[in-house]
């Protein structure tokens, strides 16, 4: 199989960048393209990543040809997870037919609307929606009890991922959200939304965007020396109705299992340096990480205690703060794998995983972690 | 020279206003209908055996139609619940003056939990394997809304 390299990432989050989608998108990608010394003419295909109802109308791309750069060119879009768009790019590359791919993710949920709306729009039209019960908060909040209960931990466990999150997304240049001072007592004390989550458990409304260059192998030789290959990638869909353990993710597993398999590994856990996971509450960071085998089954009081997930721990889990620190929605994916692009760079500063070769970034989508998708990432060409 | 107050141009508001008329469906029609007779009503897969409550076409494990009708309830048991401090309306959090209770109620007779409203108690006793029993609106008005909520099932009855 062709073997297929991220060579570049740009990324802005803001609770509000103060500025249209459109020019924030140009802002992004012009600069991107005058830091890495090259035009729009040298990228053969885009994968735009957004969504119609954040965006407020249909074919959210239709404008957004012009900003990044894809005028005329060979363009498609992605409505989905970030991760999937990373994929869709890694395909049309592999595929012989394009030797460079801009992935562009975006959305603006910190300024324009209000991100709990697009997933209620995501809700069957003709039960839940009807019902009013059920909507982003309450969702998450039921399966974070699920997970506490399945293993007999306290809620505190859950303030301790937060914090942890919140203090490492201060010293990430690009989140925004970061607390530096953040403890478990501080995000205990944040406003009670659905128990057990509290404000600070949850990703922050975000305005955003993120940029990644992916070219075929000769081509990333030439645009860089630090490739990044992509080794592995895998999904799956998860029913949308909670008839499974919420407290478990059976489609992180098998989304796991499929990138792991791609990229020829045995022993994830020992071979991974860090992960990168979309935990849009605090409480769906332990169900991720334990889907993916990388802890045991109701660990994460463990996990905190032993300090394991921590930057010098034996398993980083989302040093850049992960989607507490900033979450643009399906952009966000895109995000994910833009900051393991920047721990295998030796790029990511204050957060840098010493020798950090081999990463992993997980998106998702849906309610209760209906869809998950894995990618693996790795100096190592393999 | 003094500054002028400067203009706000800034914003504009854009509704999206589109109406769907869904058709609720066969399945959803049936369960509503039987929720006017103080009856809840699920569907069996002749596969796994599994039920569901709302009664739903297909069974994604199995790729069948479930068709195996069957009445489940009234009375279950709190497998997973959450109090609200917040209510989430289109889009936006609001606080709530008292807090309200959301459980995932397994009915007897059903394999797939109904999420529902649980009234008539405190919030500090919601908890799981708490025995419940379904509240019907009355007069029914032919909608989800017959069924109203859940309360715990009378300390007599244990
Ligand atoms: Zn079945």
């Amino acid at each position: 199989m062709r073997k297929v390299a991220i060579v570049g990432q740009a990324q802005v989050n803001a609770s509000d960048v103060g500025k249209s989608r459109e020019r924030m998108l140009f802002d992004l990608c012009k600069g991107f393209y005058d830091g890495m010394g090259i035009t729009r003419h040298d990228i053969d295909t885009f994968v735009l990543c957004s969504n119609d109802f954040a965006a407020g109308h249909t074919i959210s791309n239709v404008f957004e040809d012009c900003p990044v750069g894809a005028y005329m060119k060979d363009e498609t879009k992605v409505e989905a997870d970030g991760v999937m768009a990373v994929t869709y790019a890694l395909a049309r590359i592999m595929s012989g037919l394009y030797d460079t791919a801009l992935v562009v993710g975006n959305s603006q949920g910190g300024s324009v609307m209000r991100p709990y709306l697009v997933m209620d729009y995501t809700m069957s039209p003709t039960y839940d929606r009807q019902l009013g019960l059920l909507n982003e908060l309450s969702s998450a909040a039921l399966q974070a009890r699920a997970y506490l209960d399945a293993y007999g931990l306290g809620d505190e466990v859950l303030d301790r991922i937060a914090a942890r999150n919140l203090r490492n997304a201060a010293k990430n240049p690009d989140a925004f959200n970061g607390k530096a001072d953040a403890t478990p007592e501080s995000v205990a004390g944040s406003d009670k939304l659905y128990e057990p989550l509290k404000q600070d458990h949850c990703f922050p409304f975000t305005d955003g965007a993120c940029v990644l260059l992916l070219a075929g192998e000769e081509k990333a030789k030439e645009l860089t020396d630090k490739p990044v290959w992509i080794r592995g990638v895998g999904d799956s869909l998860d029913s949308y109705y909670p008839e499974r353990n919420l407290a478990r993710s059976k489609s992180v597993k098998l989304a796991g299992e499929r990138a792991f398999k791609m990229a020829g590994m045995n022993d994830p856990a020992g071979e991974l340096d860090l992960v990168e996971v979309s935990a849009k509450f605090a409480s769906q960071e332990p169900i991720i990480c334990e889907g993916l085998g990388l802890f045991a089954e109701g660990s994460a009081s463990d996990v905190a205690v032993r300090g394991l997930a921590e930057i010098d721990g034996a398993m980083p889990v989302s040093p850049s703060g992960g989607a507490l620190g900033a979450y643009p929605l399906c952009a966000g994916g895109v995000t994910r794998v833009a900051e393991c692009y920047k721990q295998l760079t030796g790029s990511a500063g204050d957060l840098q995983v010493a020798d950090a070769r081999t990463a992993l970034a997980h998106g998702q989508d849906g309610l209760y972690l209906q869809h998950n998708a894995v990618m693996v990432v790795s100096t190592e060409e393999g | 020279m003094a500054e002028k107050a400067e203009r706000s141009v800034v914003e504009v508001e854009v509704p999206l206003d589109f109406t769907y008329n869904y058709r609720v469906g066969q399945y959803l029609e049936r369960y509503i209908k039987g929720l006017g007779e103080k009856k809840i009503l699920g569907v069996r897969c002749s596969g796994c055996s599994k039920v569901t409550v709302p009664p739903r076409n297909f069974c994604g494990a199995c790729n069948r139609v479930m068709d195996e009708w069957v009445e489940v309830g009234p009375e279950g048991t709190v497998e997973n619940y959450t109090i609200g401090h917040v209510k989430v309306e289109r889009g936006a959090v609001e606080k709530l003056d008292e807090p309200r209770l959301l459980a995932m109620v397994k009915l007897e007779g059903a394999t797939v939990p109904l999420l529902a409203e649980v009234k008539g108690m405190a919030a500090s006793e919601l908890e799981n394997g708490l025995r419940v029993k379904a509240v019907f609106k009355d007069p029914v008005s032919d909608s989800l809304a017959d069924l109203s909520h859940f309360e715990p099932v009378g300390q007599e009855v244990k």
